[in-house]
């Protein structure tokens, strides 16, 4: 069974949850299809797996010289204090340009809390670090999905960090005003 | 793929030699996190893969063109955010999976619905991250305000995309 997180290479509830699939999924296959049809899945799953690695491979490394470099006690200077449709901007903004993974964007939230930036604008943030991220745009998406699809994908998310605080907004109003 | 290969390597040697320049980054550190955070992915890559091709031959193209290829217009949308809501997993093994979905003819609006969807929605990291991080008072407020965005990324795209 599982081990504890954080050792090696372990066997986590996704890896499980995958495993569970591949031999469900995979029995399916041999039974409606036959062998040869396993078999042409597997070539195309190996095929796919020997393009993707070494992209992740480098996208993992990459992702760790950023995580590296940049400061994480800006974020939290700029956004301690803003409020309103400014703050939302200024959230948007930070959300976008933090790097990493929830192991930095997680900690940041809980320590923009602390300094007292508002609900709606924690929000914000995390929105624009989830849909507008440009570490994993570069480092994710433009390599597997191309320049083009993450072009109309951005455009299309610009508005909606603005859209998920202004709506916190709304829904917190009555408890807790600007 | 070409393109890819050449933006990561080209990207990964410009980092690498910014931080060279920084003081307080070594190089043998960064590459002890990178491969911390690799290992976990050396084993759930290959098994998610795996599953995901089973599936893919399980499901007749017909049905990926009809049910989210571009022609399938709103509809397509909301099964996307639904379908990327509940896409497991972290960058690395959700991008693979999307992309066998992709080569199976989903549309860009729905592409842009379900990468959406589970980078805002995002299960594994509410449960994992969020809700011992941020608490239950937080959680639910940002994912009621975010369940409409996939959908609204995914109309939005679909005018864009004509």
């Amino acid at each position: 069974m599982a081990r504890s997180r954080g050792h090696g290479l372990l066997v986590d509830r996704v890896t499980l949850f995958f495993s569970v699939l591949a031999v469900s999924a995979g029995t399916a296959v041999w039974w409606t299809r036959g062998d040869a049809a396993v078999r042409a899945a597997f070539g195309h799953a190996a095929g796919l797996l020997l393009m993707v690695l070494p992209l992740v491979l480098f996208a993992v490394m990459l992702a760790a010289y950023i995580q590296q470099m940049l400061p994480m006690g800006l974020a939290e200077r700029w956004l301690g204090a803003g409020s309103g449709v400014r703050g939302l901007l200024l959230a948007t903004l930070a959300g976008a340009v933090t790097p990493g993974g929830p192991f930095s964007a997680f900690p940041l939230v809980v320590g923009l809390r602390g300094v007292g930036a508002s609900l709606p604008v924690c929000v914000a943030y995390l929105t624009a670090w989830s849909v507008l991220g440009l570490q994993r745009v570069l480092v994710w998406e433009i390599p597997f999905f191309g320049a083009d699809f993450a072009a109309v994908r951005l455009l299309v998310s610009l508005p909606l960090p603005l859209i998920a605080g202004a709506a916190v907004m709304a829904l917190t109003r009555p408890t807790r005003g600007d | 793929m070409g393109v890819a290969y050449l933006t990561v390597a080209v990207l990964l040697a410009a980092t690498a030699v910014a931080a060279h320049r920084h003081p307080g980054v070594e190089h043998r550190a960064v590459w002890r996190l990178g491969f911390h955070q690799l290992r976990p992915l050396l084993l759930r890559l290959p098994v998610a893969i795996v599953a995901a091709s089973f599936v893919a031959e399980l499901i007749p193209p017909e049905w990926f063109a009809r049910m989210l290829g571009s022609s399938s217009g709103l509809p397509g949308v909301l099964l996307a955010s639904v379908l990327g809501g509940a896409l497991p997993g972290g960058p690395s093994v959700s991008f693979p999976l999307v992309l066998v979905l992709s080569h199976a003819g989903v549309g860009v609006p729905q592409m842009v619905a379900m990468l959406t969807a589970w980078s805002v929605l995002a299960l594994h990291r509410v449960l994992t991250f969020e809700l011992p991080m941020m608490g239950w008072a937080f959680v639910w407020r940002r994912w009621l305000v975010s369940v409409m965005l996939a959908p609204l990324a995914g109309g939005l795209a679909m005018l864009v995309t004509g």
